[in-house]
């Protein structure tokens, strides 16, 4: 008799908390949520070198943020340096660091711990692609694509997580793309690795929260192609659904994303609609 | 006018696959027969794998059987014989050494023939909480869970292409769709196996001759030793599944073609909800579903002769 009662007791509080989450969802689809101050925040951003993690990098420029730029190209890193100070940044440091090598993380992360301080908002961006047929693709290649774009994000959170929990204060973001939602002809790897990303990325989300840590937030971006150089070739056949994205905006959004901590950003809007279908 | 032609064809066509998907739900698909097919089973010497081997055993099908340990795999392929396999290989094999991959691919073609149903099976889990995992236990998840898969494919797909036959089945799981606590590994490599076996069904399904079929399977929790200790708080939605269940279930869905199977059918459920709701939301649901706490007794495989603290090396 009394286990009815419990079960009846846990069912009720699932279906309140489940309204209430209802609700709050709701009025933030309204309402758009306050967006958090990051100056002095220390920002830490992999692949800053070109493309998304460059821009990344001088939105927070603008935003007061400290900036720590990894890339594995010491020349393409100390440019966005140089532009970020232009954009405003006061403390900007940069590192050459391959990020599939574990050594090489844990060492420049043990480098920024001594010299910078804890990150706070650890932004996994790095990454590159193949994009030939399955078959063609040699096998370093893909292991490589692998290394870059999951194991990385493995070593950065085992680098930089620790702390995040001591402090409970820290946001995890995960650039990963709508290959890692859906599977795409001649992106066997890339479509695994960005899947594998988004899988730890949302594991770790629910390991975070269930240690009760409300100071630590995640946001997993989901963009589809866009023109940073990347993607040079890539077409698309209904660009008003799916259109190759413009960096800047896409830019934006996750900028945005991150300051009103959102879970999840799917670039365009189309991919949300999409993955309901596919489901 | 083009795009009005387009999304005419488009939506012909997207009407025609709805009306047939929910046909294909009232009549059930006919089973194709696999007499004479070699089917490759890779972690085949216990739980799932070894369930597998042994219901292809009866269809008349030849059957290779991969593990990582041998004396396993020798009583999987005796229990196949038993019932009624004629012709059962048994192979050790460390599924994640590429090199090893593709000398035993080299020797199976030689010695048995061209694969033509590949069971990508094996795997592993460690199950702590992510920032407890020794590196090399994280690298290793990756590596036989998924980075294996892409070793067999790329080891047996040229032939199955060239025949324009053969059938690729990936044993994901649900924590390749909806991620879970204490299994960031597993959960991020099973996420990878899920990707990559979908990217390769729409690279074969949009190459045009493509009688490759793909079956991709996710179930939740399965009584194999492999997750002991995991609990369940509402077993009519979400049961710890028997091995036999599941194993039948994934033959069928492989007899009848099936693109993607969800075990139990609450999972299609929850992976449909997933992408409705808001995180919290999701948060909510997982703790009422006992999902937070579902790995806090977890155990996994226990080997006798080993000491308790060394590193689970067995494919499942």
């Amino acid at each position: 008799m009394s286990s009815n009662l419990r079960s009846a007791r846990k069912l009720l509080v699932f279906l309140a908390k489940l309204l209430f989450s209802i609700l709050e969802a709701l009025i933030f689809v309204l309402i758009p949520r306050p967006r958090k101050n990051v100056a002095g925040e220390i920002v830490l951003i992999t692949g800053s070198g070109s493309g998304l993690g460059r821009l990344l990098a001088l939105q927070f420029a603008r935003l007061g943020s400290v900036l720590v730029l990894w890339d594995i190209n010491t020349e393409g890193n100390e440019e966005t340096l140089q532009m970020a100070q232009e954009a405003g940044a006061t403390r900007v440091h940069a590192y050459t660091c391959d990020c599939s090598r574990k050594e090489d993380v844990y060492r420049v992360a043990n480098q920024v711990k001594k010299e910078v301080g804890d990150v706070s908002i650890l932004i996994n961006n790095a990454g590159i692609v193949t994009g030939k047929n399955f078959l063609d693709s040699p096998d370093e290649l893909m292991e490589k694509s692998f290394d870059v774009n999951v194991k990385a994000h493995l070593w950065t959170y085992k680098a930089f997580l620790p702390a995040m929990i001591a402090n409970d204060h820290g946001h995890l973001v995960c650039i990963s793309s709508s290959a890692g939602l859906v599977g795409v002809n001649g992106l066997a790897d890339y479509c695994a690795s960005k899947y594998a990303a988004i899988g730890f990325a949302e594991s770790m989300f629910v390991e975070t929260f269930a240690l009760k840590q409300k100071g630590i937030k995640t946001t997993i971006v989901c963009p589809f192609f866009i023109k940073t150089g990347m993607f040079e070739g890539c077409t698309t056949k209904c660009p008003m659904l799916l259109p190759i994205l413009e960096p800047d905006y896409v830019v934006r959004k996750i900028v945005d994303a991150i300051l009103q901590e959102k879970l999840y950003l799917y670039i365009p809007k189309f991919l949300y609609f999409m993955m309901f279908l596919k489901r | 006018m083009n795009v009005m032609m387009d999304t005419a064809i488009f939506l012909g066509k997207f009407l025609y696959y709805f009306l047939e998907s929910v046909a294909f739900k009232i009549i059930p698909r006919k089973k194709k027969d696999v007499a004479g097919e070699i089917v490759l089973i890779t972690g085949a010497g216990s739980g799932l794998g070894r369930h597998l081997a042994i219901h292809f055993a009866c269809t008349g099908a030849t059957l290779v059987l991969w593990d990582i340990n041998q004396e396993s795999n020798l009583e999987t392929c005796r229990l196949a014989k038993e019932k009624g396999g004629m012709k059962v290989f048994a192979y050790e094999c460390d599924c994640s050494n590429r090199q090893e991959v593709y000398r035993l691919a080299d020797q199976v073609r030689k010695e048995v023939g061209d694969v033509s149903i590949l069971i990508n099976n094996a795997g592993i889990v460690t199950g702590k909480p992510f920032l407890d995992i020794p590196d090399h236990m994280v690298e290793r998840s990756f590596h036989v869970n998924v980075i294996s898969q892409f070793w067999t494919c790329k080891a047996f797909l040229p032939a199955m292409l060239q025949a324009n036959h053969g059938h690729l089945v990936f044993i994901s799981s649900i924590a390749g769709m909806v991620a879970t606590g204490k299994l960031s590994d597993y959960s991020a490599s099973k996420f990878a196996s899920f990707g990559f076996a979908e990217s390769l069904f729409i690279e074969f399904s949009l190459l045009n001759k493509t009688k490759i079929k793909s079956t991709i399977v996710c179930p939740y929790f399965i009584k194999t030793g492999m997750f002991e200790g995991c609990t369940t708080k509402y077993s009519f939605l979400l049961p710890l599944l028997e091995q036999e269940y599941v194993a039948q279930k994934i033959f069928n869905a492989i007899l009848e073609e099936q693109v993607y199977l969800l075990i139990p059918k609450f999972a299609y459920f929850a992976v449909v909800l997933k992408h409705l709701i808001s995180p919290k939301m999701m948060i909510v649901l997982g703790e009422y579903l006992g999902m937070d706490t579902c790995m806090d007794s977890f155990k996994g495989r226990v080997k006798e002769n080993e000491p308790q603290d060394e590193m689970e090396r067995k494919c499942q």
